[in-house]
């Protein structure tokens, strides 16, 4: 790769290192210890942010599959492969994060409750979007296929957003992307935000860089 | 409520892991690449 290729890469890096150290700074330094949980609810300022991540990958999964099934084009498929892989580390993420919550303030690692058993029918929906990529040889099969799953599983989403108001959940509502003011102070939201930042400058350059990999591996085999 | 900072670190422990693996993948992929 040319330097003048790799120089946006390398500071979308750095933007996104910035920003995790800013989001450190905040969550350790910053935001004040929660009234009834303690420092344990330090781990909202991953968990949140990682789950808003998920959603964004995998709502670019949604679009860039639509747009390959009706325009055919490579690089709306590199997108999609890209950002499902990317999507799948951040679910991860929520669901380590949530457990390790959950024993200390709800007394388990998990429950089978709404929230959670959708948010892991979503991690499974994107493993064996990427299982399905990874099973078919021919590549435009393997990306028409994974273009249908990709549109498909992303009717997970709103499922896992609204569970917890159509179903009696033990995880609490939405902390953003509900409607009305945020129901915490704004140390707290600020904290939050530059985590959700600094995420989803993570995810840009994860997705940047997988992008361009998967360019190269298909040039390479052409 | 105890502060159960055990549990904090390794929350963000396991975060850290998962970003850093994803990566080295992603650069072993490109080292790959570049020796062919």
């Amino acid at each position: 790769m040319s330097s003048s290729k790799a120089e946006p890469g390398r500071i979308l890096g750095w933007l996104a290192a910035l920003g995790l150290a800013a989001g450190l700074v905040m969550a350790f330094g910053v935001a004040p210890p929660e009234a009834v949980q303690g420092n344990v609810q330090r781990i909202m300022y991953l968990h949140v942010p990682s789950v808003l991540v998920a959603y964004l990958a995998f709502g670019v999964v949604l679009i860039a599959s639509i747009v390959y099934l009706w325009r055919r084009h490579q690089g709306a498929d590199r997108l999609a492969h890209a950002s499902a892989e990317v999507g799948v580390i951040f679910t991860a993420i929520t669901i380590s994060s949530g457990a390790i919550w959950g024993k200390p303030t709800w007394g388990t690692w998990w429950t089978w409750d709404a929230r959670l058993t959708s948010v892991a029918v979503l991690f499974v929906l994107y493993l064996g979007y990427l299982l399905l990529r990874a099973m078919v040889e021919d590549r435009e099969r393997a990306a028409r296929y994974a273009a249908v799953l990709g549109i498909v599983a992303a009717l997970d989403i709103p499922l896992v957003h609204f569970s917890v108001y159509w179903w009696r959940t033990l995880h609490q509502p939405p902390t953003l992307l509900k409607p009305g003011p945020p129901a915490m102070a704004p140390v707290f939201l600020v904290a939050l935000l530059v985590n959700v930042v600094a995420f989803a400058l993570v995810y840009a350059y994860f997705v940047s860089k997988r992008v361009a990999l998967l360019r190269r591996e298909q040039e390479a085999l052409a | 409520m105890p502060d159960h900072w055990a549990f904090v670190f390794a929350a963000y422990a396991v975060a850290a892991a998962l970003l850093g693996g994803y990566w080295r993948h992603l650069l072993r992929r490109q080292r790959d690449l570049e020796r062919r």
